[in-house]
């Protein structure tokens, strides 16, 4: 509770460090800010060509069926790998400063939501100019399903940057874990796809319900199944609260070790 | 916590388990398990002190004795094993400065970044920020990219954000030292000014003189405990003389000697001894004391032009004093072992800690043997003298005799 509030007093250094890396990212470069969009729009460019002129997938309009689903796995995937190395990153504030140790994780991971938010934009023109147009009746759970993953992406990257400060090469493991991971979920295919007797082994997967949750509203245009969303809830505060136990059990020791 | 207290810590235990193989990875652990080589040092054995709101106080002791892993507890970076440490009001610690500036960013941006990073709130740094731009006397670069900046910019930007944090105890470790003399002094009239209104501040440094400025008390920490406390000028000499007389020291003098040491060797360096008034080996003296070096060397051949020379600096490498056999128009000639003594009748050194190169080279500077930082050696007294000499002194008074009056009487 106590370390709620102090994050919460904190909390002007979180929505800085967020500015930093937003904006700092970039800086230097004649284009700026503008590769925010830029980056996502040439992806689905090239997703287009090879997936709809070279190897035709046999869903409609594959390019989008990947795209819905690439976004917020990007997103997960960038808080895993490169998350875990936030507390090690940043070295010389840990060991010299002293802030709730959290603000690191949590500014990480509010900086790659902001970078999806933005990619929406992108996504939702392409929807728009493509025809395939977008339900405004089914975001309401656009927003929960997104808080959802931000508890997990959370949880995870508290996780994961604990024990990468305890465990160097966690770091390099996570790189090829997520690669993995990203078969392992249906962000190529879809669920249907996968072999009855393996389905429920793919729903221990706290990502496969996002995912379907994500491709429900947009490419669907539909309303993800109640029990997809309770299924993601529920892995995702079971993932937040072993991340924030894991790391507040091992905070106190990071200016040690490393 | 008593109520005129601003810091209490009670018998502060600290200890770190050193891991002497030097990567811990994954292979390790899967081949290994935990049983990493490992030794567990006690740097801390019982620390107590309390701190009186408003009151400055400063930790001495050499390097490894405890004093940064107290700041870092007190700064609540790390956590003790045993013992409580009380803290009244908002901590702000000088450890790092500069923490999360980003080279692209402007030094408005960064202000924003670094304040924020101290944990004040953008409200807070929006009433601080002119205070801050005005200190760091980069009006006209604030909106420039940090990268443009020089190091002594930085410097100074950095500093005017930590030390406008209006924190009620502050923590200070060795960085004082930032950009020019003239930027110096005013981060000590800053310093001053801050503890005038009120604010507790805890200093660590290796240097001595800064704290007899700014603190009221001094602890000097010896292996994990509190050795001394007290005046900072009373406590600093009772260091410096234990100083003198460790091993620790020669431990380290023998360290250093290894790598600062060049020259032909034609002619060689034996020993250098400094000896006081008393005809005694030592290397703690008094002001104005009568001190002889005596330099043991051993030429190869016969060497018609040699000179020797010493040097005198200061802990931070100013040059104090230097002089030689050439400069003092005495030609030498030496072959075999030979001794070589120059007296000091009345040493201008005020308390401190110096350093002494010892040197044997050609009229030309062409070295035979040159062995820099030699020796350490200290001055120890209790006079509160200012800057960097001793001088022999006597003061007189008496009526002022007026021309005028003469002629009256």
């Amino acid at each position: 509770m106590n370390t709620l509030k102090e994050i919460w007093e904190y909390r002007t250094m979180i929505v800085n460090l967020v500015r930093r890396d937003l904006k700092g990212k970039y800086k230097g470069s004649v284009l700026g800010f503008f590769w925010t969009f830029l980056t996502p729009l040439l992806q689905l460019i090239v997703y287009t060509l090879v997936f709809s002129v070279i190897m035709r997938a046999g869903v409609e309009d594959y390019y989008l069926f990947l795209f819905v689903a690439l976004i917020p796995w990007t997103y997960f995937a960038n808080c895993i790998s490169v998350g875990s190395g936030c507390i090690m990153n940043q070295k010389n504030l840990v060991v010299k400063i002293y802030f709730p140790r959290e603000v690191l994780p949590i500014s990480y991971v509010a900086a790659q939501l902001v970078n999806m938010l933005l990619t929406f934009i992108v996504l939702i023109a392409v929807l728009l100019v493509s025809g395939k147009g977008i339900n405004l009746m089914v975001w309401g759970y656009l927003f929960i399903i997104i808080f959802v993953e931000t508890i997990l992406a959370l949880g995870l990257t508290l996780f994961f940057s604990a024990i990468t400060v305890f465990l160097r090469d966690m770091q390099y493991l996570l790189s090829i874990v997520i690669m993995a991971w990203q078969f392992m979920t249906p962000v190529m295919y879809s669920v249907d796809m996968v072999p009855e007797q393996l389905r429920p082994l793919f729903y221990l997967n706290p990502m496969t319900p996002i995912i379907v949750a994500y491709r429900d509203i947009f490419y669907y245009k539909q309303a993800p199944e109640l029990s997809t969303l309770l299924l993601g809830i529920g892995m995702g505060v079971f993932c937040m609260l072993l991340g924030g136990f894991v790391f507040e059990k091992s905070k106190k020791r990071f200016a040690e070790v490393m | 916590m008593e109520e005129q207290n601003a810091i209490e810590v009670k018998n502060l235990h600290k200890s770190f388990k050193v891991y002497l193989d030097r990567s811990y990875s994954l292979k390790d652990f899967l081949l290994r398990g935990s049983g990493r080589r490992k030794e567990v040092r006690h740097v801390l054995q019982g620390i107590n002190f309390s701190v009186k709101k408003g009151e400055a106080i400063g930790l001495v002791g050499h390097n490894g004795c405890g004093k940064s892993t107290t700041l870092k507890l007190l700064t609540r970076i790390m956590y003790p094993d045993q013992g409580t440490i009380e803290l009244k009001g908002r901590v702000s610690s000088l450890i790092e400065l500069g923490a999360g500036f980003h080279p692209d960013m402007s030094g408005r941006e960064n202000i924003y970044i670094n304040a924020s990073i101290f944990g004040l709130k953008k409200k807070e740094i929006d009433e601080r920020l002119q205070k801050i731009i005005d200190f760091s006397e980069l009006q006209e670069y604030i909106d420039n990219p940090v990268r443009t900046y020089s190091s002594g910019m930085y410097m100074r930007l950095a500093f005017a954000v930590a030390i406008n944090v209006d924190a009620d105890v502050l923590l200070i470790d060795e960085i004082l030292a930032v950009g020019d003399v003239a930027f110096q002094a005013k981060c000590f009239t800053k310093l001053n000014e801050i503890k005038q209104q009120g604010t507790t501040i805890v200093i660590v440094s290796h240097s001595l003189d800064q704290i007899e400025r700014i603190c009221d008390k001094c602890y000097w920490i010896q292996d994990g405990k509190i050795r001394a406390e007290g005046n900072p000028r009373e406590v600093h000499s009772q260091y410096l003389e234990f100083m003198a007389k460790s091993n620790i020291r020669c431990e380290s003098d023998m360290d250093r000697k290894i790598d600062r040491h060049s020259g032909n060797q034609e002619a060689v360096v034996k020993a250098v001894r400094m000896i006081n008034e008393k005809g005694e080996l030592t290397d703690t003296f008094t002001p104005g004391e009568n001190v002889r070096i005596e330099i043991d060397c051993f030429a190869s051949r016969k060497i018609e032009d040699a000179v020797f020379g010493f040097g005198i600096f200061s802990l931070d490498n100013q040059e104090i004093y230097g002089t030689n056999t050439l400069i003092d128009k005495m030609p030498l000639v030496i072959e075999g072992d030979v001794t070589v003594t120059c007296q000091i009748t009345c040493l201008p050194l005020k308390q401190g800690s110096y350093k002494l190169d010892v040197e044997i080279h050609t009229p030309f500077g062409f070295d035979y043997d040159y062995w820099r930082d030699y020796m350490r050696f200290y001055v120890r007294s209790t006079s509160t003298e200012a800057g960097v000499l001793h001088m022999e002194r006597k003061w007189n008074h008496f009526p002022t005799k007026l021309d005028g009056e003469k002629e009256e009487v």
